[in-house]
């Protein structure tokens, strides 16, 4: 490697990093909106919320990836919030530790937040991963059991619970509780937030009506926090979504290197045949 | 901005924790290892702790040790799992046939619940939603007649070594490529995260590190 190639190896990391930096603050323009206009993602889960019984329970199943969290975040707390709006009372479990870190963290700012604590109980974390999964269908167990919810729920068990919604990104997400808790569970909605890259994987439990609504994209998260009506718990939301002009220059910059790489392979090629040629 | 921490002292002294650890993290974007190096094993140290952690307050207190104190007698399948934990630990200094039933327990225990639940939970659901009905819409019936293809397609890319004429070979081939778009796609979608995850750093440090929120 030259001196100008390492030197220039160095520099452009720490100019893409100062040009997001300069970028995040940026209001995007319209042509560069989130929100998704097919806005069908949205409506499912808005749809498979308005169909809980009054006064509903949900377990959440809180397992996201810390490399992907930042993506669904917006989306996670909309959906929280919206819950709550709505007099749900949650139920969190988690089955990984990442998972529950980030539950611990979201727990501690719904209680920052000054959401209504008697609405919320925390499961802790279940270890077994699909085991686990199949002694929750069998019983849950509150990690303190005082209160009228927690007491509920360790007498009840997933009797007791209206739905499910599982935020999903680590190994044990959408399709390992539609694998091992929905066929043991009665009939109740399975809805997930996952990250773009569980779509291909989370899409066909869509079509096939086992999971009620996913979002699983940037775009129906937007969609979906667009159309919420959170009332004085907007607080509990998140206040803005993700900055779309610093991911735009990021995803200009991988094609730039991605061409880059593919252009000297051309080149090369090219100054190749022109050796070759008897001129 | 990730909102995670709070106005507390705690919560301060976090933030600027994190905020320093990222520099450090970028940092070894720019070239400096060395202390990129020392994140990467404060990092193994504090996971390794908040593992043990996590064990001990929420899996072995809970769940074995507190039930065991209340009715010893009475919850035999604790005592059992105890053994088992025992003579995996102790596994080096006993006879093989022992020392392989716990693993043996674990391995049989987690593929039975992986392979019954994909059974159950998906492969029969999955082929009953992929049988078209009459009355289903025709974008339905084409857009799963274009799955069943392609999924074809990508098992004949997976024959290797059997004997092949020229319309599996080009079948083949064929698979190979919508395998390979198919991964084109995956990996775009795992840029579009990890540019998130990259941006969203960012506005952690302008943010909530810097409070120059937008």
């Amino acid at each position: 490697m030259t001196d100008r190639a390492r030197l220039l190896g160095r520099v452009l990391p720490l100019v893409l990093v100062v040009a997001l930096a300069a970028a995040w603050p940026l209001e995007a323009p319209s042509w560069l909106r989130l929100a998704t206009p097919d806005a069908g993602a949205a409506v499912s889960m808005r749809t498979a919320l308005d169909g809980l019984p009054e006064d509903p329970i949900v377990l959440v199943g809180f397992d996201p990836d810390i490399g992907t969290y930042a993506e669904i975040r917006p989306t996670v707390r909309g959906l929280l919030a919206d819950l709550l709006a709505r007099d749900t009372r949650l139920a969190f479990v988690s089955l990984t530790p990442e998972g529950r870190a980030l539950a611990i963290a979201e727990l501690a700012r719904l209680r920052r937040g000054e959401a209504n604590l008697a609405r919320l109980v925390d499961l802790g974390f279940v270890p077994g991963a699909e085991a686990g999964l199949v002694d929750l269908a069998r019983g849950l167990a509150p990690t303190t059991p005082d209160g009228a919810l927690a007491r509920t729920l360790a007498d009840e068990g997933m009797a007791a619970v209206d739905g499910v919604a599982v935020i999903g990104g680590n190994d044990l997400g959408p399709r390992s509780w539609v694998e091992q808790v929905r066929p043991r569970v009665d009939e109740i909605p399975f809805v997930a937030v996952t990250p773009t890259i569980l779509l291909p994987e989370v899409q066909p439990y869509v079509t096939g009506g086992q999971l009620a609504a996913v979002l699983a994209t940037p775009r129906d998260g937007a969609a979906y926090r667009d159309g919420l009506d959170l009332g004085n718990l907007s607080r509990l939301a998140e206040e803005r979504g993700p900055s779309t002009v610093p991911i735009l220059l990021g995803l200009l910059a991988a094609i730039a290197v991605l061409g880059q790489a593919l252009g000297a392979r051309v080149l090369g090629k090219v100054r190749a045949a022109r050796g070759r040629d008897p001129a | 901005m990730s909102g995670l921490l709070g106005t507390s002292t705690a919560d301060l002294v976090a933030t600027w924790v994190a905020a320093i650890v990222t520099l450090i993290v970028l940092g070894g974007l720019l070239g400096e290892r060395r202390v990129f190096a020392w994140s990467q094993h404060l990092l193994a140290g504090l996971a390794t702790g908040y593992l043990a952690l996590i064990v001990i307050a929420e899996v072995i207190g809970p769940r074995l040790v507190q039930p065991l104190m209340a009715d010893p007698a009475g919850r035999p399948d604790l005592w059992l799992g105890v053994a088992l934990a025992a003579t995996a630990a102790g596994a080096p200094w006993l006879p093989r046939p022992l020392a392989a039933v716990p693993a043996s327990v674990a391995i049989g225990a987690l593929a039975a619940f992986a392979l019954g639940g994909a059974v159950i939970g998906t492969l029969l659901p999955q082929i009953d939603a992929a049988i078209v009905r009459p009355g289903g819409s025709p974008a339905a019936t084409v857009g799963g007649a274009v799955a069943a293809v392609i999924t074809g397609l990508v098992l004949v890319g997976f024959l290797h070594g059997v004997p092949r004429g020229r319309a599996l070979t080009a079948a083949a081939g064929a698979g190979r490529w919508l395998l390979l778009g198919g991964l084109g796609g995956w990996l775009g979608f795992l840029l579009l995260s990890r540019l998130t995850l990259l941006v969203d750093r960012i506005g952690f440090l302008v943010g909530d590190w810097l409070g120059m929120a937008g």
